[in-house]
């Protein structure tokens, strides 16, 4: 399989709790949801938001509905209501992590 | 077996009365559920009491209620509302005389207790720290600046108001979730402390609490299938006593309800699925199951709960400063390399202004304004235009005004091809939040109740 993006296998939404912003990933198909599982680590994901993230990102998985969620700290400038970014509320991030290549598989 | 049907009426401060209407007349609802708040929004509420004692609730509950009540009534709806804000007794009040108005019967409850600002000094002489949960400072950091200090409340206040026969019930800072929570108490005999079901109630509570984002809003796997966003059906939750859950919409509505628009909002502000914090159950949402049962019909299953966290969310409001910004556009020929002197311009007029700032950032719209140095630099020398956007935090408003007006000058003596700087932009006040925890012991909410007789 050649080089994808996170596009390719999944849909998402992102939002805001304070400075954190999470972005929740659901995987169309099983396969996907594998691949994403495999590929999408924590460090991987904190190293494609590299600026915008300035804390941890941890991710939990909601399986029967093939979601993964990241949870991301220090994400936002300082959070939804003082950040100086016209995204405030981080309701685009999602669209930045499926930007995320996912490489041809292993 | 029991069904009761729960219609997301309101899912934000401002939001069209419309769906809500809709929900009422052709719903089929027992409940109308309206969540005004959002974290932003106390602020701005506890700013307006403190100008004026009879203010500090959302004003779009009037409107609201005006549309709904009489139909609602009329058929034995009950509605149940946050919109009371930093103020609910004065939402109340507000309510009371537009149903005497309409000349509607109506029985309203007023549940207060989660307002703390008044008891700050006294809770901190106690020994409740409220540390701030992201950054570890006391609270006496910023004790001077509060805007307002309110309780992330659960769903007690509501199952007392319903027991006692209220029609409307108004609450301040309740959590999104308590409004569905409450009435399902109620209305399936639940106990409160049945952390399984209770957890089923929060996890339909989240399904539908945020309107149209369960029904196609802001979905981004599949939107070009979504019709009639312009007229998008609100998520209504039914909820059968054995604790199974359909997520669905008045028929003939905009939008849609499929699994993939009721799983963006499963995930959707969230953070660790098995551990979803609200007042009354900390949720587990680990094992959802989500199924197509019918057109617009969604099942969902595979959730449960567990005991509720013995501290509660606060949500305190802090002024934080003012923010100043400007944006100003540059068209080909050059237009990136323009728009970087126009920047430079701009820092070396406000530096000689002596300007002081905290922070600041800078933005081309178009380009990269969502993920900064994500994106690479311009390369396109015939770039059609590119708009440059230029904020800063600041401690007073007269600083944040410089912005402005050290900008006005680049139509003038800065480069060729600029335009839209417009006219003074309104400075906009920050309210930072201080997220801490109270102990749950020391928050008791209290039902007034208020009676309208009807013609």
């Amino acid at each position: 399989m050649s080089e994808q993006k996170v596009h390719d296998l999944a849909h998402g939404r992102s939002g805001d709790k304070g400075d954190v912003c999470n972005v929740g990933l659901v995987a169309w198909d099983d396969e996907g949801f594998d691949r994403l599982r495999r590929h999408l680590t924590e460090e991987r994901v904190k190293e494609h938001f590299g600026s915008l993230v300035q804390g941890e990102v941890r991710r939990y998985e909601m399986p029967h509905i093939r979601a993964l969620n990241f949870v991301m700290q220090g994400a936002l400038d300082g959070g939804g209501t003082r950040s100086l970014r016209s995204d405030h509320l981080g309701k685009t991030m999602y669209a930045w992590l499926l930007r995320m290549p996912v490489p041809a598989d292993d | 077996m029991k069904t009761v049907r729960l219609g997301a009426g309101m899912a934000f401060w401002g939001d069209n009365i419309r769906a809500a209407v809709e929900l009422v007349e052709r719903g089929q609802i027992d409940y109308l559920c309206c969540d005004h708040l959002a974290e932003l929004t106390m602020s701005i509420l506890g700013k307006q009491r403190a100008k004026d004692p009879s203010r500090g609730y959302t004003r779009d509950v009037l409107d609201l209620m005006r549309a709904v009540l009489p139909t609602a009534t009329e058929k034995g709806i009950k509605i149940v509302t946050n919109a009371g804000g930093a103020n609910p007794r004065s939402c109340g009040e507000a309510v009371a005389a537009i149903a005497r108005e309409l000349g509607v019967t109506v029985k309203i409850a007023v549940v207060t207790g989660d307002d703390i600002l008044h008891r700050i000094d006294d809770l901190m002489d106690a020994g409740v720290p409220f540390a701030n949960m992201e950054t570890g400072r006391p609270l006496a950091d910023v004790r001077e600046r509060l805007t307002h200090a309110n309780v992330y409340t659960g769903a007690e206040g509501i199952v007392e108001a319903l027991e006692a026969g209220a029609d409307v019930v108004i609450c301040g800072r309740v959590t999104d979730v308590a409004l569905y929570i409450g009435p399902l108490v109620h209305e399936l005999g639940w106990a409160p402390d049945d952390w399984h079901r209770i957890g089923i109630a929060a996890a339909a509570a989240h399904a539908a609490e945020c309107g149209g984002q369960a029904t196609g809003g802001l979905l981004d796997g599949g939107w070009r299938d979504i019709e009639g966003m312009e007229a998008m059906g609100y998520p209504i939750a039914e909820v059968s006593e054995d604790g199974s859950v359909v997520i669905t919409k008045p028929d003939g509505t905009g939008g849609a309800v499929t699994v993939a628009t009721v799983s963006e909002q499963m995930v959707y502000e969230i953070h660790d699925p098995g551990t979803y914090l609200t007042a009354d159950v900390t949720g587990d949402f680990t094992q959802i199951t989500l199924t197509e049962v019918g057109e617009d019909r969604v099942e969902l299953g595979g959730v449960t709960g567990r005991e509720a966290p013995e501290m509660l969310k606060v949500n305190i409001g802090y002024r934080a400063g003012f923010v100043g910004e400007v944006q100003f556009t540059y068209t080909w020929p050059d237009a990136y390399d323009k728009a970087q002197r126009g920047l430079e311009f701009l820092r070396e007029r406000l530096k000689r202004a002596d300007f002081q700032f905290d922070d600041d950032r800078v933005e081309y719209i178009g380009i990269n304004s969502m993920f900064g140095d994500r994106i690479p630099e311009p390369v396109d020398a015939d770039l059609d235009e590119i708009v440059v956007r230029y904020a800063a935090r600041c401690q007073s408003a007269s600083e944040a005004a410089k912005i402005f007006t050290q900008s006005v000058p680049l139509y003038n003596n800065g480069p060729a091809g600029v335009a839209g700087i417009g006219t003074r932009p309104p400075l906009k006040e920050l309210y930072a939040l201080w997220p801490c925890l109270i102990p749950r012991e020391l928050i008791t909410q209290e039902v007034e109740l208020m009676e309208v007789a009807g013609e």
